[in-house]
């Protein structure tokens, strides 16, 4: 219990510059939330963007449907279904996002097939990621009519979506964005989490690691009647008591800015997800506290590689603000992912394994992160023992 | 016996650090470990407590082969490293309780032993200090409270008293001889021959990883053909004065330190005399005189042809 009692004195005695990213997220969270409604859809709709909408299926209610809900958030632009003059429609930016209804479309969508919608954009276009997530909408929302509507022929079923579809498109549409501007407003509570919850495990699992890797110090333990893994395994506790009590103090706060998002399955995905990226960013600042030594270099590590990761990740700047290479280059961090499971999540509306597979998919990814950080870790312990002898 | 070192050798590398080191300690023993800097005493320090792999010999402690698991010896050794190992963000109370509460676990037990400590080594108004508010004298008697908290059987400090005020000095060396007192075996390493004169019973004299000399402080004298030096202040100074004194009975080295004329005599009750009627009757004139015995500097530098500090 000596070490695991010494392990939050340490810690106590670093409380000031970790507590200041505590108060800075806290301040952002306050912000956040007084802060008015969605700007980045606003934004969107300032500047219609021009898109292209070939169809190669039958003029179907359901294409139909899909085309008018675009038209709302784009200009269509007409433009002859030809290769060559495509292309150069996308070359001059005449559109920056071209969408092909492939041939037997709304018949394999009607019958719960799988489909696949063609899309063709220019690169780095913050356009198509936005119309991608328009056309998944319109679609999900179409197959859960399609789903719970018994009906017995698709002519009727089609009739009944269109009816729906001409009743409700504007207060479908409209509920829709609702729910994501306030998934999006404590998304980015979430988003902007990875930053501090980040920084803070840095610093505080940095500040106990060097201490307790200083040689001196090291020896003076080893001269002790007490086994090193008892010393290691109390060290990981205190490791694994700091993450969780870092988490809960951040994520307490969203329970009182948002207390009814919070509570529902959203809510508790976005725990479980921001729980699994504290467990990974444990790991990480376990890997740099064997590599650093001093705490100039604790500080530095914490501003840069938080920073730096949460940045090209899209903490601060969303995503579809961001450059394709850049995010090439995220996807190698595992707030990148974390991100995406955010976004995954804010959007989802249906709770079947379909739409969870891949929010849990990223999950995993960030905890290969922690996995690949441990044993990088623990290889280097390992050599730094042999050198040292 | 407490400790029982054979033939131990330990490399770094090309530069042999340990050649072939013995060393034993008898229990109520203060054993002086003697040499100048980088002549091996923290190295076969930690060889002994199994801190450092070394290339050959045998460690024996309470008459048990020592190993990196040998807990049950590790709970009776008091270890005070040269190099201070403290927590920079733990009180000198929440230290010294950290390091004895790493032998004993009895909660209560442990918090009279705690003051004990601290009492003893005199930082009872520093309970609640931080290390880096003390200075490097009480810094020490901090290092040295976690490490003998626990009150341990055997007591190895390694150069404990370097950069240390002459008052901490003093409280530490008078500190080691208590615990010597109180039952306690000690390992006392330094290159400061007069601290190692003033509280060992028994010298080892170490010079490049070896023993060169070992015994008691008269035993070590002994071993030397000088027994008596003379300075004597001369005013004119020069060769020819030298060669007369060398030429004299019993003299075995003059040398000119300035115009100190140093003279090292062999054993003989009129040494003194002998010099001091030899520069009046050659009408040499000269100032102070004194005449001390042999320090093991003398004897250090008679076996090794060197200065035991540089
Ligand atoms: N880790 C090390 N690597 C290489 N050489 C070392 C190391 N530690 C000590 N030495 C060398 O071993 C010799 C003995 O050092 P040390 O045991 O510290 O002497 P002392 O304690 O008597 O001053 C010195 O020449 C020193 O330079
Ligand atoms: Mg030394």
């Amino acid at each position: 219990m000596q070490v695991y009692k010494a392990f939050f004195k340490i810690i106590k005695k670093n409380l000031i510059e970790i507590s200041i990213y505590l108060l800075v997220f806290l301040f952002f969270a306050i912000l956040m939330t007084t802060t008015g409604s969605d700007r980045q859809n606003i934004g969107f709709e300032e500047t219609k963007k021009n898109i292209a909408f070939i169809n190669n299926d039958k003029e179907s209610e359901i294409v139909a449907g899909l085309r008018d809900y675009l038209s709302e958030k784009a200009n269509i632009v007409e433009i002859e279904d030809d290769a060559e003059k495509l292309q150069d429609a996308l070359f001059y930016r005449k559109v920056e996002y071209i969408v092909r209804v492939p041939a037997g479309f709304s018949d394999d969508f009607l019958s719960g097939k799988e489909f696949q919608l063609e899309k063709t954009t220019v690169p780095n276009s913050t356009a198509a990621i936005y119309m991608d997530s328009l056309i998944n909408k319109y679609l999900n929302t179409a197959s859960i009519y399609l789903k719970y509507s018994d009906s017995a022929s698709q002519d009727e079923i089609i009739k009944n979506i269109k009816k729906d579809l001409e009743a409700h498109t504007q207060v479908t549409v409209n509920s829709f964005n609702t729910k994501k501007a306030n998934g999006q407003k404590y998304m980015y509570y979430f988003n902007y989490m990875a930053y501090s919850l980040f920084s803070v495990m840095i610093l505080g699992v940095c500040a106990v690691m060097i201490v307790y890797n200083k040689t001196d110090l090291k020896r003076r333990n080893h001269c002790a009647p007490i086994k090193t893994r008892n010393i290691n395994l109390q060290l990981l506790f205190g490791n694994l008591s700091f993450a969780l009590i870092a988490w809960a103090l951040m994520v307490s706060t969203s329970f009182i800015f948002y207390p009814k998002q919070m509570f529902s399955l959203n809510g508790l995905l976005f725990l479980l997800n921001s729980l699994v990226a504290s467990v990974t960013f444990l790991s990480i600042s376990f890997l740099i506290s064997n590599i650093i030594k001093s705490k100039n270099a604790m500080s530095a590590a914490a501003n840069v590689v938080s920073l730096g990761f949460c940045f090209i990740s899209g903490v601060f700047v969303p995503q579809e603000m961001l450059g394709e290479t850049v995010l090439n280059i995220a996807s190698f961090t595992p707030t990148y992912w974390y991100i995406k499971a955010n976004i995954r999540i804010a959007e989802t509306v249906e709770f079947s394994m379909k739409h969870l597979k891949p929010i849990f998919t990223d999950m995993l990814i960030v905890l290969a992160f922690a996995l690949a950080s441990v044993t990088v870790a623990l290889v280097i312990m390992k050599q730094k023992r042999t050198s040292e002898a | 016996m407490v400790i029982k070192v054979e033939n131990l050798v330990k490399r770094y590398g090309d530069l042999i650090a340990l050649d072939h080191f013995n060393m034993e300690l008898h229990e109520g023993e203060v054993l002086g470990l003697l040499g100048p800097n980088g002549s091996g005493k923290t190295t076969a320090i930690n060889c002994i407590l199994s801190l450092l792999k070394y290339d050959k010999g045998n460690i024996e402690i309470f008459g048990k082969p020592m190993s990196p698991d040998a807990y049950d010896i590790k709970r009776d050794i008091g270890i005070i490293m040269q190099n201070v190992a403290v927590f920079e963000e733990l009180t000198v109370y929440e230290n010294t309780d950290y390091f004895c509460g790493l032998y004993v676990t009895d909660k209560k037990k442990r918090r009279a032993l705690v003051d004990e400590a601290i009492e003893f080594v005199g930082l009872k108004d520093f309970k609640k200090f931080y290390p880096k508010k003390l200075s490097g004298g009480l810094l020490r008697r901090l290092n040295i409270a976690c490490g003998i908290a626990h009150k341990p059987k055997l007591i190895i400090l390694d150069e404990p008293t370097v950069a240390v005020d002459p008052q901490s000095r003093n409280n530490i060396l008078e500190g080691i001889l208590r615990l010597n007192k109180e039952g306690a075996s000690i390992v006392y390493t330094s290159h400061y021959m007069e601290e190692v004169e003033q509280i060992c019973s028994r010298i080892i004299i170490m010079d490049k990883g070896k023993t060169i000399a070992a015994g008691t402080k008269d035993e070590l004298k002994s071993m030397i053909k000088a027994v008596e030096k003379v300075t004597v202040e001369v005013y004119q100074p020069n060769e020819g004065v030298l060669t007369g004194i060398r030429s004299l009975n019993n003299v075995i080295s003059a040398e000119f330190d300035g115009e100190m004329l140093v003279v090292k005599c062999g054993k003989g009750s009129h040494n003194l005399m002998m010099i001091l009627e030899h520069l009046k009757a050659n009408d040499i004139l000269f100032g102070k005189v004194y005449s001390e015995p042999p320090t093991l500097n003398d004897v250090f530098l008679e076996i090794t042809g060197k200065e035991l500090r540089d």
